[in-house]
């Protein structure tokens, strides 16, 4: 498919959406009302949880704060819709930053227990705040106006809703392909990659919690100004279960997901109301949420990936065409070779009484490869955890081009220059190869989240996408950037994670066992390649198993041995070292 | 507010604190072997109370039907499971776990009942009717996932206990029960009345945690579900099927949430929807104690109890709010002290 | 594409849908499911049974179309919108919850289709574009009754407890409307969850302005609790209720807690107790008798009867009105929807109903009787 079909395809869905209101029966306009205002929230959901990995129950929380602050501006206090869907907005991000700053500290499923208790409390609160109409809600809220015309009727508020919808949904399309959006896709699998790459996974999940509650906001305004009426029992937990439904439905990845998902739901709620009875006469009312949470289960046992992923894989790919030549993004001035870059003074971290690391000191000159070396259990990993700040050193210094890293938070260290790769790969499986990349290059750009999302970062998309290929075609990979990672074989898993990792123009890159599970070809090509990396004058640190694979390679070696430092010095030196000998004996050699 | 009013909440909310407890062990227990976080919980103690309620009013329970009609999904899809894989020598095994146990029950609750049985027959008629759901459900729902994340379990759970509440309303009715009190004596500590009941119910959560503890500590299978709990693929390759270790767990957590079923059943209405909030309430004493800990796990149901009777008295109205909001520090705080771990969500 | 295929379904859908017009066509709704079931189950009862009492006006035939609204606000919309764009009813009857009510009333004003609520419904319409009517007695009504019997029987400090929902907050606000008129006082405003496992706190604080009578604003079994920890602590003074409190399972559970509690109930609670030249007797024992039939349960509520009497004024307005119009038309539901609005002096088995535009109650004192449980039995109480 190419980019010219998928518009046609676009175009003919909302001259669909358009015409609807003058085919359609005045009943299916209703529905589609509440489809649309469903697909907000379930849109907002699908970022959050689909694209965010934070599975949250709370969203129907939001979407009443918005109904009842558009409800309380409106109906109690006679002001326009229009200032209540500024309060809605604001008093509803408002507090999901509140929240999200927190919640979203926790890890895993402890979050979304978060979100179930926060979700009941505040809808527990609608019905108990004076002034908010207690548990009868408020009645009378006007329409909304554009001009002088009042939207009264369904097909009126039809075309706001639909507008509104169509939308969101471009937006957030653009906000995906962006930076930040990226930087949001990557957070699904942990946050440890997402650090390395400069990207505070903190900062990004709370713009994705609040760019959620955001279209829930508009979700609940709509819904005040469709109905006219609020009350809590829309808005309790049993309702935050059914946007999750409809996210996970359509296809929890997929921002489309949330509209198909709506939709189903919807659809699928009315059908069975109206089919059941003939089924089971007198027990339709209690068979109904019976049926629809057999369903759902059903569901989540037998496709979980949901509706529009799995259409869209019978579709033909979309044809994308190789990133044009573009301006360079700007290089960071490199030390001149020789000087010193890396300082580590004593450092020592305890696991409670085992010492994995020592008091190690050793230095990393620019421009040289220097081997980490040791046997099993003898502190490697450790050490570089805390030289990327994935752990926190008890005592000692780890300096970086003359500033002390020792108390940085890793992503801080990532945006200083040195980046790294993973022992166990750790790649976005789904996303491309020049998307992988890109993320790389988060650090060296700057688009904001506003500016992705209405695409006003042009010129250095083009830029970054251009680097990104050009790594690509540096480490040998830039036949196919359209792949998907999870494709390749290990052998080029790891030689795309060192091109990620160049992508953010790193002073120091630092392996964690390259070599680990590579056949024999594959690591010849390997070293070929940071050898070529050498040349242009990227310092390397090494940390490797291999003792081959290294003495053919770097330039010198520290040998760590139960936590301490054993040795150091060049290749030829360490080898005939009786102390490694013996370290080593038994092991790999 | 006075020392006395002060005691009877603290008395009072020790009572509900004690209720909630027992079902927060059960979570404990079932999560730590399946990593399911069961919501339902709740259910299955308000069913057991509406059981338990029909056959004080010498009527056949609704759970009758509840029981065959999931006894006979379960061994279908067993069955079907078993003939896929080529495992039919294990089909009457699976026919008689899944369908002629459940249908076994059935029949004595169904007998029994014609002869008009005392009170301590029926408490136990009301157990034995409740204990096969969970399990069952667990085969319906649960087995086909094993493998999925926390977060999906949790997903599928949440979905279970609507599916729950909408069975609960078919086979019970809209209608709350009460049923008799098991004692009707009271004792005066220090100025302070306390009820028989009160009594009887802090006796019950004593008395079966105690015995959790002696299962877990003396017996071969508590041994094996506690290994299972800390390390399930280590477990399975000393023999113990998970699936099996699960069933256990499921049937002692409901054990436990029967007996809170039948301790609350006389001192508050129970209706088809009542477990909802009894199963979130003890499932916040669950997570203080990091849903691994079951004496954390019952101290903090009693804590929960008590702050409910504690804010009922201060604001009735923001009561649950009180409650739920207290869950997001604990969870900060669990979140920190517990060491973290990189929990890798599903690609 | 798939946007497409949605709409395709929706088209399918309404081809599916289209029904062929009865001629006169009734939507109800109801909740049969969640919160509000206890109380929905017996209106879709008390329907049945005023289908099996009366099914045709002047040879007409009627046809009753029942949705269920899960308790939920957003369901009664979607339904009463169903209702009327699809199925072009011509007249609304419903729900079983407060919100419900009020959010189905703001779609039939918007489409101009006329509704008989059976909940109460607060507030004042704008009587140029009145649609709807309610059939029970206010709460306030329902409490100004109650508060004439504390009164009578010399209460002065009233204690309330009630529910945390929109009857614990109509039962208040009625309560503290009397206040002012008859020396009466409340002193508390307590409330409890429906599905709240203890009530102590909140009766201690009543316990603690020492009333001389305790007003409950529960419905149904739930509604017993306070009256059992007000037992458990000894409490000697009176209790009074609302109708709201009539059912077996409050009489079951309440035991002797709820002995001698007083409430201000609908003649047709206690119908056979009834004098008989009282209006409601004849016609409480025919609508009995009816349901019996109707549903093979015998009524043990008051709920169910708002139904019926609902049926009542419809139909009575539907005789008058198919004078003018012809069913499934927009003059018909405006005739339907003036009629109604000028029904005089209807006898229900409720109340006797007099509705005119501006005011969506349309009931008096005389809808209210007060009855006392004795015995685990009510008996009026002239």
């Amino acid at each position: 498919m190419t980019l010219q079909q998928i518009r046609l395809v676009i175009a003919a869905a909302i001259a669909c959406l358009v015409a609807a209101p003058f085919v359609l029966n005045p009943f299916s306009i209703t529905l589609l009302n509440y489809i649309g205002i469903y697909a907000l929230a379930a849109i907002g959901l699908a970022l959050l949880t689909g694209v965010g990995g934070i599975v949250s129950f709370g969203q129907a929380a939001f979407v009443g704060v918005a109904a009842y602050s558009t409800a309380w501006v409106t109906a109690v206090n006679g002001y326009s819709p229009w200032l209540g869907l500024v309060l809605a907005v604001v008093l509803t991000c408002s507090i999901a930053a509140i929240l999200g700053f927190v919640t979203l500290r926790l890890g895993g499923h402890f979050l979304s227990l978060s979100t179930v208790a926060w979700g009941l409390a505040i809808a527990f609160l609608f019905g108990n705040i004076d002034g908010l109409g207690q548990h009868n809600g408020i009645s009378g809220i006007p329409p909304i106006s554009i001009g002088p015309l009042a939207l009264v009727e369904s097909r009126q508020i039809y075309f706001l809703i639909w507008a509104i919808v169509v939308a969101v949904l471009f937006v957030c399309y653009n906000l995906l392909d962006s930076r930040i959006g990226r930087a949001m896709r990557a957070l699904r699998g942990g946050n440890t990659l997402v650090e390395s790459l400069g990207i505070s996974a903190f900062q990004t999940k709370l713009a994705t919690f609040v760019i959620a509650a955001f279209l829930g906001s508009l979700s609940g305004w709509l819904y005040a100004h469709l109905g006219r009426f609020v009350s809590p029992g829309p808005f309790e937990a049993a309702m935050g279960i059914e946007y999750l439904m409809m996210a996970m439905v359509g296809g929890a990845g997929s921002i489309l997901g949330g509209v198909v998902g709506a939709a189903i739901v919807t659809l699928l709620k009315n059908s069975v109301q109206d089919y059941l009875p003939l089924i089971a006469k007198g027990a339709s009312g209690q068979l109904e949420i019976v049926a629809f949470s057999a369903l759902f289960i059903l569901f989540l046992q037998r496709a979980r990936q949901g509706i529009v992923p799995f259409l869209a894989g019978f579709l033909p790919d979309l044809k994308q065409s190789r990133p044009q030549a573009a301006t360079a993004l700007p290089r960071r001035e490199q030390p001149p070779p020789g000087t010193l870059l890396l300082k580590v003074s004593d450092a020592q971290r305890r696991f409670g009484g085992l010492v994995a690391v020592n008091n190690v000191s050793f230095d990393v000159r620019s421009g040289e490869i220097l081997g980490l070396i040791g046997p099993n259990g003898a502190g490697k990993t450790t050490m570089f955890n805390l030289l990327t700040g994935a752990l926190r050193a008890n005592s000692g210094e780890i300096a970086f081009a003359g500033r002390s890293i020792t108390r940085d938070q890793q992503f801080h260290i990532a945006r200083a220059g040195i980046s790294r790769t993973f022992q166990h790969v750790k790649l976005r499986p789904r996303m491309t190869l020049l998307d992988n990349v890109l993320l790389g290059t988060y650090s060296r750009t700057k688009t904001g989240l506003l500016a992705g999302a209405l695409r006003l970062n042009q010129a250095e998309e083009a830029s970054a996408r251009y680097e990104a290929l050009r790594q690509l075609e540096r480490v040998g990979l830039g036949d196919k950037p359209f792949e998907l990672a999870g494709n390749l074989p290990l052998g080029n898993q790891r030689v795309l994670e060192i091109a990620r990792a160049l992508a953010a123009d790193p002073t120091l890159l630092v392996l964690d066992e390259p070599a680990a599970g590579l056949r024999r070809q594959e690591k010849l090509k390997l070293a070929e390649l940071l050898r070529s990396l050498r040349a242009d004058h990227l310092t390397i640190l090494l940390v490797e198993h291999d003792m081959e694979f290294v003495m053919s390679l770097v330039d010198r070696i520290v040998v760590l041995d139960f936590g301490s430092k054993l040795c150091e010095g060049e290749p030829a030196a360490i080898r005939s070292d009786a102390r490694v000998q013996e370290a080593y004996l038994g092991g790999v050699a | 507010m006075t020392a006395d009013i002060a005691a009877i909440l603290a008395i009072d909310g020790i009572a509900t604190g004690a209720v909630y407890a027992l079902v927060a062990i059960g979570t404990v227990l079932i999560f730590t072997v399946t990593r399911v976080i069961f919501i339902p919980f709740g259910d299955i103690a308000a069913f057991t109370a509406l059981t338990l309620a029909a056959l004080d009013a010498k009527q056949l329970p609704g759970t009758v039907g509840l029981v065959v009609v999931l006894a006979c999904m379960a061994c279908a899809m067993e069955v079907v499971s078993l003939a896929r894989t080529g495992e039919l020598r294990a089909v009457p095994k699976a026919v008689f776990g899944y369908l002629v146990l459940p249908l076994i029950v059935v029949g004595i609750v169904w007998l029994t009942m014609r002869f008009n049985p005392p009170m301590p027959v029926r408490l136990v008629l009301a157990l034995l009717l409740i204990m096969p759901i969970s399990p069952l459900l667990d085969r319906i729902v649960f087995r086909p996932i094993a493998d999925a994340s926390v977060l999906l379990l949790l997903t599928v759970s949440v979905a279970l206990h609507f599916a729950l509440v909408g069975l609960g309303l078919l086979f019970f009715g809209p209608e709350g029960v009460r049923t008799e009190p098991l004692t009707s004596m009271a004792i005066e500590i220090a100025g302070v009345h306390v009820s028989g009941q009160t009594v009887l119910i802090l006796t019950a959560a004593l008395v079966f945690s105690g015995l959790l503890f002696l299962f877990f500590d003396f017996t071969l299978i508590g041994k094996a579900l506690r290994a299972t709990a800390l390390n399930r693929t280590g477990a399975r390759l000393m023999g113990i099927r998970p699936a099996r270790a699960g069933t256990i767990a499921y049937l002692l957590g409901s054990l436990m949430a029967g007996v809170s079923g039948i301790l609350i059943a006389p001192v508050n209405t129970i209706f088809y929807d009542s477990g909802f909030l009894l199963g979130l309430k003890a499932f916040v004493g669950a997570i203080v104690g990091g849903m691994a800990s079951y004496p954390g796990a019952a101290l903090g149901a009693f804590g929960v109890g008590i702050i409910e009777s504690f804010a009922s008295f201060q604001s009735s109205t923001l009561k649950d709010v009180i409650v739920f909001s207290l869950l997001i520090p604990i969870l900060l705080w669990r979140s920190f002290a517990s060491q973290h771990s990189e929990e890798e969500v599903e690609e | 594409m798939r946007k497409m295929l949605s709409l395709t379904a929706l088209i399918g859908g309404l081809v599916a849908a289209s029904t062929a017009q009865a001629d006169i066509t009734i939507g109800f709704v109801t909740s049969l499911s969640g919160p509000g079931s206890s109380i929905g189950i017996p209106y879709g009862r008390g329907i049945q049974a005023a289908m099996e009492y009366k099914n045709e006006v002047n040879g007409e035939k009627i046809k009753l179309i029942q949705l269920d609204d899960g308790s939920d606000p957003s369901a009664a919309t979607r339904n009463a919108r169903k209702l009327i764009e699809e199925e072009k009813v011509d007249l609304l009857i419903g729900t079983a919850t407060a919100p419900s009510t009020i959010a189905m009333l703001a779609v039939a004003t918007e489409l101009k289709v006329p509704m008989i609520a059976v909940s109460p419904v607060i507030g004042q319409p704008n009587p140029a574009d009145q649609w709807g009517i309610s059939v029970p007695q206010p709460a306030s009504l329902l409490v100004k009754v109650v508060a004439d019997r504390m009164k009578r029987d010399a209460m002065k400090n009233i204690g309330y407890i009630g529910f945390s929902d929109a009857w614990g907050d109509l039962v208040y606000n009625g309560a503290k409307a009397v206040e002012t008129e008859d020396g009466i006082k409340v002193l508390t405003n307590e409330r409890y969850a429906r599905v709240d496992t203890s009530v102590t706190g909140q009766i201690l604080k009543v316990l603690a302005v020492r009333p001389d009578a305790v007003l409950i604003g529960g419905s149904g079994t739930q509604g017993a609790l306070p009256l059992l920890a007000l037992g458990e602590r000894g409490f000697k003074g009176k209790t009074y209720g609302t109708v709201a409190l009539v059912n077996p399972d409050f009489v079951r559970v309440g035991g002797k807690a709820a002995e001698g509690i007083q409430v201000s109930a609908g003649p047709v609670i206690v119908a056979e107790q009834l004098p008989d030249n009282h209006f409601a007797k004849k016609l409480a024992l025919e609508f009995r008798a009816a349901f019996l039939k109707a549903n093979n349960v015998p009524t043990t509520d008051g709920f169910s009867a708002y139904s019926f009497d609902g049926w009542k004024i419809f139909t009575s307005a539907a005789e008058r009105a198919l004078k003018t119009a012809k069913p499934g038309t927009v003059e018909f539901r405006k005739a339907l929807r003036d009629e109604i609005l000028s029904t005089k002096e209807l006898s229900g088995v409720h109340a006797v109903y007099n509705f005119k535009p501006g005011a969506y109650h349309g009931v008096d004192e005389r809808a209210l009787v007060i009855v006392r449980l004795n015995n685990g039995a009510w008996t009026y109480e002239p």
